[in-house]
This record gives C-alpha cells, sequence and structure tokens, in this order.
C-alpha cells in the first residue's frame, strides 16, 4: 500500500480528524471557556474581599455634623450610612454625605501631595515637592513678611466652621505671626450669631426646638435642600408626615418665592417676593397684635422695647408694638410682599392657634448669610407669641463649655500688625458686630493698583466659586503675588495656587464639629480618620503648628501643642469640667424629649482620659435638651428680650455723636429713622439699577443634592440631577412660563441672563413654581476645576451676583440681582 | 404549592410568588418623601453602579432607584412639586421582563419574590428593557469603572460589577438578604427577623420613608401599610402586580401613577390641611 | 464517476465477487480509512492531550505548606476541635457576621512563627517563609484552588453549618496533605482547574463532589438534597 498523499488522502485524514475532535473535549471545552472568556474581560475590577469591619464617625462636609458609620472591607472604605446610635440624625443622611467616598477615593480631584506650581495660574498645573520643601518655602516666606516688619500682608481665607479648633489655630497663627486679615466665608450661623447678639445680648447658636413644635413656620429655611443638619431635620420631617393621620400633629408652611422641594412637600406654600420675609413675619404679627393673641406674660415680664419706649432725654418713641401696627397691616405687608392679605391673616391665625408653634429662619442651606433685620423680624415674631425658651419653640442655651485655648502675648511686630485695620472693613463703625467680609475682601484687593496682600492661605474654602461675583474674586487672585492652599481637593482657588499643603480629607483625619446649625441641644462631634490616607497629605491642624514653630520662635510659643490632638484635648477638658455631659446615645432616649428631664441619663465616664477615649471612638458629646430658666436668660443691657436692640442703638448712637444720625444709618445702610432701625424692619433695598434696562431678577437657589460650597458634589449625585437641571454641558435657568412667554422663551430654548456684573448662557425650564418675573438659577454647576464629573457642567450664578451690603451687617444680598433675559 | 424544576418553578404554571416563603416587597410614602436622592445615591453606592461624566443622557445613565418628578401642573403660587422613587417594582405576577429574556438571565424567585438578573448570563438583547413598563432595566452601553482614577477602590465585593453590554436593575439588595442569612446563620438561626434584612434605600432614606419587608407576613409593617387607604401602585391596572407600593394623601399625586380616563379616577381625599385651614378667611377689611 | 472508473480499471479484479460492487476498489478504501484513522487519531490526540496540555499552565505554590504537620495537634497549639471539621476550622473560620475568612493572613502565621530569626523547625521552608514573609511582614499571595468567579456567591456557613456538610466534601482531603498540589489554571478563562475538575471531558463521573465545582454540580448537590428552592439564580449569583 504505497502512502502516498493524494487530495483524497488528505481530505479523508481532514475528515477523520473532524470526527474525531468531536469525541475530544476540545470545541465544547473551548466553546464553553471561550464564553467565560467574554464573562471575566480584564478591565472589569473585580473587588477584593475581606473582613467586613464598620468604623463610626461623624460628616464633616457641611456645619450639620451628621453621624455616620463607613463600612470597611479590609482596609478599603466601600460604603457610607447613616449612624443610628448617633443624636443628630437617626439613621439617615443626605445623598452629599452618602456618595463621600468619591470625594476620597477620585484620584483626579485630589492632590497627591505637597505641590508647587508649574503651569501658569489657573491651569492646575503642579509639580510634587516634600513637605520638607513646602515648609521650607512658606515658613521663609511668612518670616520674611515679619522681618520687613509687613506680617498684615499675610491673609487668610478659612472655611473651617466657626468655632472649630481647626480654625481657631489658623486664627491663632495669623495673630501670632500679626495679621487680623483673617477671613471666613459667610454662613447663615453669622446671621444668627449677631442677631442673637442684638436681641438677646449673646451670641449663641440658634436653637429651633423642631422635634416639639407643631407649627413650623419657615421663613426661606431650606428644610429640605439642606438646611441645618440634613439628617435630622429630614428624619423629623419623616416624623410630621406619619403615614396615620392621627400622628400627624405637627404642620409645615413654607415662606419661600420659589416651589422648592421644601415649599411643594409643606403642607402650605406662601411666596412673597425675594427678600420681603421680614415684612410678612412683621404682618403675622401685626394680626396677632390686634387681634390680642400675644403672649402677655412674655412681653411684660421678659422683653424690652414692645411698647413705647422713653428715650433717656425723656422723649417718647414709639415702640416695635406702633411700629407694627402702623407700617405692618396685612394690606401694607401685601403690597410689599405680593402675599394676599387673607393668607397673611390665615397664617397668623394657624400661627395663634397652634400650641408650639416656631418661626424659623434661614436662606436655603447653611453656605450663604441672611438678613441681619430679617432675622430680626422673624424673631421678633417669636418673641411677640412668647416661643423663645419654650419647648417645641427657640431656645436659649449656653455655649458649649469648651476650654478656651490659652492667651498668649502677640510679639512686637505681632502687635505693630494687629493694629493695621483689617482690609475688609469689619468691625469697622460701617459694620460694628461682623467678624469679617469675604464679600469686601475682594474689593479691597482690587481698588489699589499693588495688592495689600503678599500671601494668602486658603484653608478649606473655594470663595472663588463660592462667593458672589467670582469674576471680581479671580481678579484678586490674579494680584496676590502668592496663595497657598491647603486644600485636599483640586479646587478652583487651589489651581490659582502657587503651593499646595494639601490636607486630609474628612475620612482620614480628627477633627471637631461645634454645635451643628440649628441643634437645640449643646452637641460636640468628634470624627475620625476611618482609613489610612490614601495620599500624602497633613492635617492642616498639625501644618499650622508645625509652620508657627518653622516661622520663628515668637509665633511657635504661641502653639504650646506636639500636634493637633492635644489642642483638642485642651479644649475638650472644659467639656469634663462642665459635667454631665454624655458620650453614648441612647435611641430610645432622643436627647431633645424634654420628659422625663434630662432622661435621668448619667455620664459614663469617670475621668477625662475616659471621656476623652469614648469620645474619640464614638464621636460626640451632649447634653439633653433643658430649659434655661428665665432669670439672667439674656444678656442685654436691659436683661431681656429686645425687641428694640439697645446694643445697636448705642452703637448707632456713638457713630451719630461724631458724625450725624442720618449719617451714622446711612453709613451702616440702614433705609429708615427712629426706633424701627433698632428692630427687625422691612426696607426696600436700593438697587442702584435702572429697572427699565434689567425688568427680572436672579435668585440663586440651593439644592440638597448638589453642593454648592467648597466640597465638589460626589459624581454619584449627578444620577439624581434632572434633565431639566442639567443638560449635557449647559443648566438650566427655571422661569414661569408667563415670564418666559414675554421673552418668546420655550421649554429648553437657551438664553441669555445678563446682570450688571456679567452674563451667562442658559436653557430655559418652564416652572410654574417659579415666581413671575424671576430667573431662578442653581448653585453649584459651572465648576471649571476638580475633575471630569464637576468641570464644564453649567453655569455658576454667582458670577453675574450684584450682590447688595446687608445693612449693618455688610454681608452679601445675593438675592437682588436686576437682569434680563433674552433668547440666545 | 408543589415545586418541580431546578428553578424552584411551581407546576401550576401560575408565576407569581408562592404563599409559603418570603415575599418581599416596599413601601414608600410619598408623604413623607423629601426629593433629596439619597436613595438614589445609596443605591448607586451600595450596588457598584457605574457613573460617567455625563449622567444626563437619562435614558441612558444607569439608576436602578431614580427619582421622578411630577407636579400638580397649577398655577403660581399654588404648584406642587412630587417624587416618585422608583426601584425594580418585583412584579409578582408573570413580570413581563422575565417571559421576554432569552437567555434566562432574569428569573422570579418564588421563595424570596425578588425578580434576579443575572450578568454574565446575559446576551445584552435589551428584550427585557423594552417590555418592562416600569422603565426599572438598563443597558452598560459602557465598560464604567476607570481604574486608573482610583475610583474603583470604593467598589463592594457583595455586587458582582457589570461589563459592558449587559441588561442590569434593582435586585432589592438581593445580596443583604445573603448577609442577613449569614448572620443568622453564625447565631444559629435561620428565620430573619423583621428589619434584619432591608434594602440600601430603606435604610439611607433620611425621612424613612421607606419601609421593607415581608408582604407574607401579617405582622410586618409593609404587610399593615399595603392596607392603608392611601397605599396605591404604579400602573397596576396592567395586572404585573408589582410588590413596591407607595401612600400618598395627596390626590393629584395619586392620579399620576396610572393612566385614568377623565372622571374614572375616585379621590381619596377631598380638602388638604390647608383648604380646611383656609376655608374660613377673614375679610382684609377686619385689619 | 471518474474516481469510480479509474478504480475500477486499474486495480486487481475483486475477488469478492457479489458482495463488493465492482466500483469499489478496496484498495482505495483501505487506504481512505487509513487516512481517516490516522486523522482520527492525529484528532484524538490532540483534543485528548495537547489541548489539555496547552490550555492549562501549572505553578507552584509561593511556598510549601504542610497541612498535615500544622494539623497534629501534639506539634501545634490552638488546633482544637474533636471532628476534622473542627480542626478545618481551627485557621478557616468563620467570622461573626457569617462570612468566611478563608485562607488565613500572616498574622496568623506569625502567631507562632514570630521570630525571624529563631524558625521553629529543621524544614527549608520554613526558614525561606520567615525570610520571604515575616520579616518584611508581606503577605502570602496563595493561589487560591476553589476560587469561583466573581459573578459567584457562595455561603460556606450555609453549606458547613447549617448544611452539615464536610469540607472534605467540596475540597477534599487537604488535612492529611504533606505538600500542596500544584496549581492548575485555565489559560482562557483564568479559572483554577478545581473548577472544571480534573476530568477535562467534562462528564460527571459521580465520584465525589470534591471533582470539580461547576455550577451543575451545586445545582445537582441541592436537588439531591432536596433544596430545589436554592436553584434559583441569584442564591448562588450576585
Amino acid at each position: 500500500m504505497t502512502m502516498k498523499i493524494t487530495r483524497r488522502n488528505f481530505i479523508a485524514a481532514v475528515v477523520g480528524g473532524v470526527v474525531g475532535i468531536q469525541v475530544t473535549p476540545l470545541p465544547w471545552k473551548f466553546t464553553d471557556d471561550a464564553a467565560i472568556w467574554t464573562q471575566n474581560w480584564p478591565w472589569v475590577p473585580v473587588p477584593a474581599e475581606g473582613a467586613v469591619t464598620e468604623e463610626n464617625t461623624v460628616c464633616n462636609l457641611c456645619p450639620g455634623g451628621c453621624g455616620i458609620s463607613v463600612r470597611k472591607v479590609a482596609e478599603r472604605a466601600v460604603k457610607i450610612e447613616g449612624r443610628t446610635d448617633y443624636p443628630v440624625n437617626p439613621g439617615g443622611i443626605c445623598p452629599v454625605g452618602m456618595g463621600g467616598l468619591q470625594l476620597l477615593y477620585d484620584d483626579d480631584m485630589r492632590f497627591p501631595g505637597p505641590m508647587k506650581r508649574a503651569g501658569a495660574r489657573g491651569q492646575g498645573q503642579f509639580v510634587n515637592i516634600t513637605w520638607g520643601e513646602a515648609y521650607d518655602i512658606l515658613a521663609g516666606r511668612i518670616a520674611k513678611l515679619r522681618k520687613d516688619g509687613t506680617p498684615e500682608a499675610l491673609a487668610a481665607i478659612d472655611g473651617n466652621y466657626a468655632g472649630t479648633t481647626t480654625g481657631l489655630l489658623v486664627e491663632r497663627f495669623m495673630r501670632s505671626v500679626g495679621s487680623p486679615n483673617y477671613v471666613k466665608p459667610n454662613a447663615i450661623t453669622d446671621t444668627y450669631h449677631m442677631g442673637n447678639l442684638l436681641m438677646m445680648g449673646k451670641s449663641v447658636p440658634m436653637a429651633y426646638d423642631l422635634e416639639n413644635s407643631d407649627f413650623i413656620l419657615s421663613f426661606g429655611c431650606g428644610l429640605l435642600e439642606g438646611w441645618g443638619a440634613p439628617g435630622r431635620v429630614m428624619n423629623a420631617w419623616g416624623m410630621w408626615h406619619d403615614a396615620n393621620p392621627k400622628n400627624r400633629k405637627t404642620r409645615v408652611v413654607q415662606v419661600e418665592s420659589r416651589a422648592s422641594n421644601t415649599a411643594s412637600k409643606a403642607d402650605f406654600w406662601v411666596a412673597p417676593r425675594p427678600g420681603t420675609d421680614g415684612a410678612l413675619a412683621l404682618g403675622i404679627a401685626h394680626v396677632l397684635i390686634k387681634k390680642g393673641r400675644v403672649d402677655e406674660r412674655f412681653i411684660n415680664g421678659f422683653t424690652y422695647g414692645f411698647d413705647d419706649l422713653t428715650s433717656s432725654e425723656g422723649q417718647s418713641q414709639p415702640g416695635f408694638k406702633t411700629i407694627v401696627s402702623n407700617k405692618y397691616s396685612p394690606v401694607q405687608v401685601e403690597r410689599i410682599t405680593g402675599v394676599d392679605a387673607g393668607t397673611i391673616v390665615a397664617l397668623a391665625n394657624a400661627f395663634s392657634k397652634a400650641k408650639a408653634p416656631v418661626a424659623v429662619y434661614g436662606k436655603g442651606k447653611n453656605n450663604l448669610n441672611g438678613s441681619l433685620y430679617e432675622f430680626m423680624a422673624v424673631q421678633s415674631l417669636n418673641a411677640v407669641k412668647g416661643r423663645i425658651n419654650r419647648p417645641g419653640g427657640v431656645l436659649v442655651p449656653d455655649p458649649l463649655p469648651l476650654a478656651p485655648l490659652p492667651e498668649f502675648d502677640p510679639d512686637e511686630v505681632a502687635a505693630k500688625g494687629l493694629e493695621t485695620p483689617r482690609i475688609d472693613g469689619a468691625g469697622t463703625k460701617a459694620y460694628p458686630f461682623t467678624d469679617s467680609l469675604i464679600n469686601h475682601f475682594a474689593d479691597a484687593i482690587n481698588q489699589g493698583a499693588r495688592s495689600p496682600v503678599d500671601t494668602l492661605l486658603v484653608f478649606s474654602a473655594n470663595p472663588f466659586f463660592t462667593v458672589p461675583d467670582g469674576p471680581g474674586f479671580m481678579n484678586a487672585l490674579e494680584k496676590i503675588p502668592f496663595i497657598v492652599s491647603f486644600s485636599p481637593y483640586r479646587d478652583e482657588t487651589a489651581n490659582m495656587a502657587d503651593l499646595i499643603l494639601p490636607d486630609h480629607t474628612y475620612l482620614e483625619k480628627i477633627e471637631d464639629i461645634v454645635w451643628p446649625v440649628g441643634l437645640q441641644y449643646p452637641l460636640y462631634g468628634l470624627t475620625k480618620p476611618v482609613v489610612e490616607p490614601v495620599n500624602d497629605t497633613q492635617h492642616a491642624g498639625d501644618v499650622i503648628i508645625s509652620l508657627s514653630k518653622a516661622v520663628g520662635e515668637a509665633t511657635g510659643s504661641a502653639f504650646p501643642w506636639e500636634n493637633f490632638e492635644e489642642a483638642l484635648q485642651a479644649r475638650a477638658k472644659g467639656l469634663f469640667d462642665a459635667g454631665g455631659g454624655l458620650v453614648h446615645y441612647d435611641a430610645s432616649k432622643p436627647p431633645w424629649k424634654f420628659k422625663p428631664f434630662g432622661n435621668g441619663q448619667k455620664p459614663s465616664y469617670k475621668s477625662f482620659d475616659d471621656m476623652w477615649g469614648e469620645m474619640k471612638s464614638g464621636g460626640m458629646w451632649f447634653q439633653p435638651v433643658k430649659l434655661a430658666g428665665m432669670d439672667g436668660l439674656f444678656a442685654t443691657s436691659s436683661g431681656k428680650f429686645e425687641f428694640v436692640s439697645q446694643k445697636l442703638r448705642q452703637t448707632i448712637n456713638e457713630t451719630a455723636a461724631q458724625t450725624s444720625q442720618k449719617a451714622a444709618l446711612d453709613q451702616m445702610g440702614i433705609r429708615v429713622a427712629g426706633a424701627e432701625a433698632f428692630m427687625g424692619h422691612y426696607a426696600a433695598p436700593k438697587l442702584g439699577v435702572d429697572r427699565s434696562k434689567y425688568p427680572l431678577f436672579m435668585v440663586p437657589y440651593e439644592m440638597i443634592n448638589l453642593s454648592s460650597g467648597w466640597i465638589a458634589t460626589p459624581p454619584f449625585l449627578y444620577k439624581t440631577i434632572f434633565a431639566s437641571q442639567l443638560l449635557k454641558e449647559e443648566s438650566f435657568a427655571a422661569v414661569n412660563p408667563e415670564t418666559a412667554a414675554k421673552y418668546k422663551l420655550q421649554q429648553g430654548d437657551r438664553a441669555i441672563v445678563k446682570s450688571p456684573v456679567g452674563e451667562l448662557r442658559v436653557r430655559i425650564d418652564l416652572f410654574e413654581g417659579a415666581m413671575p418675573e424671576m430667573v431662578y438659577m442653581p448653585l453649584g454647576f459651572g465648576h471649571t476645576a476638580y475633575d471630569e464629573y464637576q468641570k464644564d457642567k453649567g453655569v455658576n450664578p454667582n458670577n453675574i451676583v450684584k450682590a447688595l451690603n446687608d445693612p449693618v451687617s455688610g454681608y452679601p444680598l445675593w438675592w437682588n440681582t436686576p437682569v434680563t433675559l433674552t433668547k440666545a | 404549592m408543589k415545586k418541580s424544576n431546578d428553578h424552584g418553578k411551581p407546576e401550576t404554571g401560575h408565576e407569581s410568588t408562592n404563599g409559603s416563603g418570603q415575599k418581599y416587597g416596599m413601601v414608600i410614602d410619598l408623604d413623607k418623601c423629601t426629593g433629596c436622592g439619597t436613595c438614589m445615591v445609596a443605591c448607586a453606592a451600595e450596588n457598584n453602579v457605574s457613573v460617567r461624566a455625563d449622567q444626563s443622557d437619562k435614558e441612558r445613565v444607569i439608576t436602578w432607584m431614580r427619582l421622578y418628578k411630577i407636579s400638580n401642573g397649577k398655577k403660581f403660587p399654588h404648584t406642587e412639586v412630587s417624587y416618585f422613587p422608583r426601584p425594580c417594582m418585583h412584579c409578582d405576577h408573570h413580570p413581563p421582563c422575565v417571559s421576554v429574556c432569552v437567555a434566562t438571565a432574569t428569573k422570579l424567585d418564588f421563595n424570596t419574590g425578588i425578580v434576579s438578573q443575572i450578568y454574565t448570563r446575559c446576551i445584552g438583547c435589551r428584550y427585557c428593557q423594552a417590555a418592562c413598563p416600569y422603565g426599572a432595566r438598563y443597558f452598560n452601553w459602557w465598560d464604567s469603572f476607570p481604574q486608573d482614577k482610583g475610583m474603583d477602590r470604593y467598589l463592594t465585593p457583595e455586587v458582582s460589577p457589570r461589563m459592558r453590554g449587559v441588561v442590569e436593575k434593582c435586585t432589592f439588595c438581593h445580596h443583604r438578604l445573603m448577609r442577613a442569612k449569614n448572620q443568622a446563620y453564625a447565631e444559629d438561626r435561620r428565620e430573619l427577623e423583621e428589619g434584619e434584612y432591608i434594602t440600601a434605600c430603606t435604610e439611607a432614606c433620611p425621612a424613612q420613608a421607606i419601609t421593607f419587608g415581608d408582604l407574607n407576613k401579617p405582622d410586618h409593617k409593609v404587610s399593615q401599610l399595603i392596607k392603608h387607604p392611601y397605599a396605591f401602585r404604579l400602573l397596576d391596572r396592567l395586572g404585573t402586580e408589582p410588590k413596591v407600593y407607595y401612600l400618598s394623601s395627596r390626590d393629584w399625586v395619586r392620579k399620576l401613577a396610572d393612566n385614568f380616563l377623565p372622571g374614572e379616577y375616585e379621590p381619596v381625599v377631598n380638602r388638604t390641611w390647608a383648604e380646611d385651614e383656609w376655608s374660613t378667611k377673614p375679610g382684609r377689611d377686619e385689619f | 464517476m471518474k474516481n469510480q472508473s479509474n478504480s475500477a480499471g486499474n486495480g486487481t479484479p475483486p475477488r469478492t465477487g457479489d458482495l463488493v460492487p465492482k466500483w469499489i476498489n478496496l484498495n482505495i478504501v483501505a487506504q481512505d480509512i487509513s487516512f481517516f484513522v490516522i486523522g482520527l487519531i492525529a484528532a484524538l490526540i490532540v483534543g485528548w492531550a495537547i489541548f489539555p496540555a496547552l490550555l492549562y499552565s501549572k505553578q507552584p505554590q509561593p511556598m510549601n505548606f504542610n497541612h498535615a504537620l500544622h494539623l497534629d495537634s501534639e506539634i501545634v497549639d490552638g488546633i482544637d476541635g474533636d471532628t476534622p471539621q473542627e480542626k478545618c476550622e481551627s485557621c478557616h473560620w468563620f467570622r461573626d457576621d457569617g462570612s468566611f475568612s478563608g485562607i488565613p493572613k500572616l498574622d496568623m502565621c506569625t502567631g507562632c512563627h514570630d521570630d525571624p530569626e529563631s524558625p521553629l523547625g529543621e524544614a527549608p521552608e520554613e526558614k525561606a517563609f520567615l525570610v520571604n514573609y515575616v520579616e518584611p511582614e508581606k503577605q502570602i499571595p496563595w493561589f487560591v484552588y476553589s476560587k469561583q468567579p466573581d459573578c459567584v456567591y457562595f455561603s460556606h456557613i450555609a453549606h458547613v453549618k447549617m448544611g452539615e456538610i464536610a469540607c472534605t466534601t467540596c475540597h477534599g482531603d487537604f488535612a492529611s496533605n504533606k505538600k500542596l498540589p500544584l496549581y492548575v489554571e485555565n489559560r482562557l478563562t483564568g479559572y483554577s482547574q478545581s473548577i472544571w475538575g480534573k476530568n477535562i471531558s467534562g462528564i460527571y463521573l459521580n465520584k465525589t463532589y470534591a471533582d470539580r465545582m461547576k455550577m451543575d454540580d451545586c445545582a445537582r448537590c441541592h436537588t439531591e438534597k432536596g433544596q430545589e428552592q436554592n436553584n434559583a439564580c441569584f442564591v448562588c449569583h450576585k
């Protein structure tokens, strides 16, 4: 048999092969494996397994301070959840807090370590340096300013919340160097503190006893937009709206010009023109007074200025009652606010009928300041009904008993520097009660040819994005020779910096939360590091302590602590000394329940070290709510709650003594005279703009699912943004269909919103819930920094806000920007 | 009911949960819902849902739990906005997505009432997506976990990340049921207590608007809430028997839950508190 | 037709007469069959020998671990328990949340092998272990024989504690092993050979469950044990 391989033989062999291969595993196994291969692409991540742990800490993304628990798999954090064993928020947190891990792990958003600018300012190009180099550069620069005798040319913008230890250390550092220019971004708490100082004589936090109230009349407070501690307020909201109608004892009325979530979800929505909330509050007070439904016991016993006053010269001056009776009748208020007089009467009836009503003041979330007189008007309404220091009303607790940091003596250079006036004008005769005015900070720099600030330190703040008139702030930043950012994030302001000393993020460090906004009982929260620092970062508090020592002996001696935690402990000793504070929360005994009084709970610790250890692991120190005694409650000169603030009157009179009453009032921006200037009132703002050219108003608004402050919006949250708020790179302005029709604008049309300051291109969302003649734009879009999730998404209304100065406080009034709307 | 085949499907062919096992369901109180979106974020974080730079293309962005915004359409200042948080309805009767799946990648588990979705089995035909009347199913148009950004570091091993080309949807956080069972086993139990297994959105809701439990257990809160006069379901009349219920005292909200002919909808509540309160308006002359 | 005529004309006349038609040339048929068989055999060799050899890679574990030695309670402290099950759990335990800890981490080893300078025994493997892992505090990158793909969820506690299934039922007898077997991995899928099983044919031979760990095997066992409800997709998938 010859074995010549013919074509035929070859085919026979192939057929044999094909038949044979069928009875081998090859085709079947290969098919199966190929299918499995497609199920396991190497680029689809396989998350590593490991032991699961839950680390309790506190959220520090806003001044709400909700308790959070971080779920970890081995060393990785994989989920953030609300804590049920934390008194502020029984289990819930807001969407920003929920998405917090994206702020930790997103490499594109964060600085890998200390860096030095490489490209042009604003481009965000940096090169790595070591911490040693970073300290040398900065300490050298500050030492030189001191050597040159110009320590005041160092300025700091510090976004750490008021009263926090890091904030105090930064402020202390500035003082030890010798600069008064320590500036904080505005917050609603500024208005609360100032209002409380003027009416109650003490600069204490607002303590709204929401949980015990049965009628909440909210003046612009974004209860569902992230005001206060969102986990607390939304939990209360759920409580108020129980499925069982019998348990629905609390009614919520929202006063706001736009149908926000709070307005829509409230039991009733009242829509006055923006900036007229104070008039509405006084209108309601007017009805109560006229109907005799005031709390006479409280008014007679514990207030000053309700009835007419006799001045020291014996002249009779009208008091709160007379002024409100004359100027704020429902009909008059209707003219100011646009709210129907009948509704004002009905609101007064409802407020008066309720057992425990409270009038709450706010402006969106916590980030933006309010107006002082507006707040005072709302507080007056509470006082008329005797809702001060009553369950379900406004409580007047003492400040947290934190030990003050020890005093130190600034050296000669510093003392001289501290005598120079603040460049933002805060604390001057125009703004006597104001600590800092970030809105004037940029103006001061832009005015002169040369920047009075040589070196700017920025902590936890992004003023370029968050302050009204962003372009103005940008100009100022460009003029400042040297900017140092301590931000862990590549935010807009950090991109302008020359030197980056990145802080840890909130999940990587210990930090304190001093009294969450609006809480009715004292609470001191502590975050803790739940993961090892992801990047080469250092705690800003530690950096400040080290820096003070690097700058020189004089500055270093003001910081007798080895590290940040020692400084924290030094303050916390005061909490221990005060006694009675709790460091564990029993969910069956909410601290806001008055009965049984104080819940009969005893502290679980014996020594300070015990307490500190438990605070570090539990993240809390608090005292259950209690009513203060009326004696000595108010620290005003009358010892009473002052409808007409004597402190304000005295300050104005002092200024007037040097010039004239009118000049004094003008300087402070007050547009009324007499006793009305010292109490909550409404006066139409002087816009200084030809309204015929700018017939509409632009009102920025805040959303709970869009971060509008320094913290960026975690990418997950963009899932919750509607396509009528952001579509690809364009954000929307909400306009009433009637108004839009006037300008021939339809849903989705592109339009230009133009103010005297600038213009923005938006798309139009026809929204029935928008007040006619208003253009509503969300705050939080329009980033030009961070990463691809944030960048170039929509526009930032701050860029075209033409802010007026709030009388007395000087804070920006950001809801009065006149604009035009044209089809693009 | 006797179960015959290896997929636990009852013999009768009546495709719905039997009475003996669990029948997990959800009640969402729209009066409590504040529209904050925490449920959506919690869901995405819990379930390794992908995020892309542009999340505004709502047809392609993946949101197992999605918030729909609705309005009563009234003129200013009587406008009201409300929200429908919409997870997978886990239809109890012939889930439309299940019957169309050619790859048996999705099934109704008769012992839990959960409609499953197996990504590795899915062939990406998107038939289920078309069939779902609630828009609860999402297709992965992209591979979405860029590993060079560090964002894969927060992924949980409890839920398998999806690849491009498959459909995904809400699973009622099925892995949490497994987690709860493991915990129970560790404590020598087989039965779960109420509340031991709840979804991430239920846990996250800061207003406690979401209640989760076993509809087969009369003492579970969900079983009681679905008897509430305010209770209703989305597109109830399709007969898909969703296991997600809603509560709302607002008639305009309830009316938007289905396609009613004019006059067909019967209001449950006639007057709101404000209408009651405001009904005796004193004239302005009084002042 | 051309072939037929060719074969009929060129070959020896057929002797089988009526049994074989004239147009069939047995020579040619024999050749056909030979070549067919050659192809067949080649395919069988490729399919049964070469393919599996190419498909799987074999790697030794980063270091040896002597299970038999470590399970000897006279030598090693802390191996408690009367049953083999309990002994396994001395190192492969359940966490408090019911999850399974899997292969122990280094800190378990350093409980005894704490001093890199002084080995407890004489084995050269131990010295290498002390130098390579204990001293630099580096985790040992073990290969996991029974690692399932990411889409699979498996609860050990449900099977071992609640189902009372011995470890050996699925994993085989590791306890008496003195040397760790090679880790055999499918180059295409990246799966361990233990999933498909050593029998490349994929035919279930009903020996023991320790042979393989495919989905069908899980389902079969569930059915055999009257746990059909656990064959619902979401019980084993995530």
